[in-house]
């Protein structure tokens, strides 16, 4: 069995979709939950509320720069928090990156950070027990009316389908 | 960081990029081809993001982490 990312990065989506359900504190599985200054602010702005969740999420900013990060954001237009929580990512070997955006996670992909996104890590709370599949049956069919995540109606049906037929 | 790939293309595609780059619509062919896959990258993300939650869904339910 892969051993639980001992750290984990976030970037904003994550961090505000699952507060806008709020289950932020689902991410209480992990080690160390890294919040980039940059994401930190972005969050601060958009939802700060889900700074003050039953999660310990930690600031901090990237004092190490990867080349390889600078190399990868002007070709896939990654924005601040991406980058910052990228070099992060770097620095801290065999984290987690957690995001929603396409782009950071191709980038993630090249840079060979493993990366998941709100849906993963809701449903992996079925698995991990943190929640049980009726609660996040809840949570996944409340998304549109609930959160700011934008998923396709019929692939959301397709991942609600899939959790309802799951069994451990 | 850059890296280089090794790939087939069709044999007219290439003469009608090769053609574009000699008349100067672009600097080199290496900027030509690292814009044809921006393009479609670009193109493609909704398929992409797709696809990056159907990953997710594996990895939830199944994954071992």
């Amino acid at each position: 069995m892969a051993q639980i990312k001992a750290v984990v990065i976030a970037d904003a989506g994550p961090i505000i979709h699952l507060d806008e359900l709020h289950c932020l504190d689902i991410l209480n599985d992990y080690g160390r939950i890294i919040v980039p200054e940059t994401v930190w602010l972005e969050v601060a702005y958009h939802r700060p509320q889900a700074l003050c969740a039953q999660v310990n999420l930690i600031r901090q900013r990237a004092v190490d720069f990867s080349p390889q990060v600078n190399a990868l954001t002007p070709l896939y237009t990654l924005h601040a928090g991406e980058q910052e929580a990228l070099h992060l990512c770097v620095a801290f070997k065999d984290s987690l990156l957690l995001t929603d955006d396409t782009a950071a996670r191709l980038a993630a992909k090249n840079l060979g950070v493993t990366a998941h996104g709100t849906l993963g890590v809701l449903v992996r709370a079925v698995r991990r027990a943190s929640l049980s599949k009726s609660e996040v049956l809840e949570l996944l069919r409340a998304i549109p009316s609930q959160t700011s995540l934008h998923v396709r109606a019929s692939l959301l049906s397709e991942v609600i389908n899939d959790v309802e037929r799951f069994t451990k | 960081m850059s890296i280089q790939i090794h790939t087939q293309i069709p044999d007219q595609l290439w003469q009608q990029a090769q053609s574009m780059v000699e008349q100067g619509w672009i600097n080199t062919m290496d900027a030509l081809v690292t814009e044809a896959i921006r393009r479609y990258v670009e193109s493609h993300q909704q398929e992409l993001s797709e696809h990056f939650i159907k990953e997710d869904i594996e990895w939830g339910l199944h994954g071992s982490d």
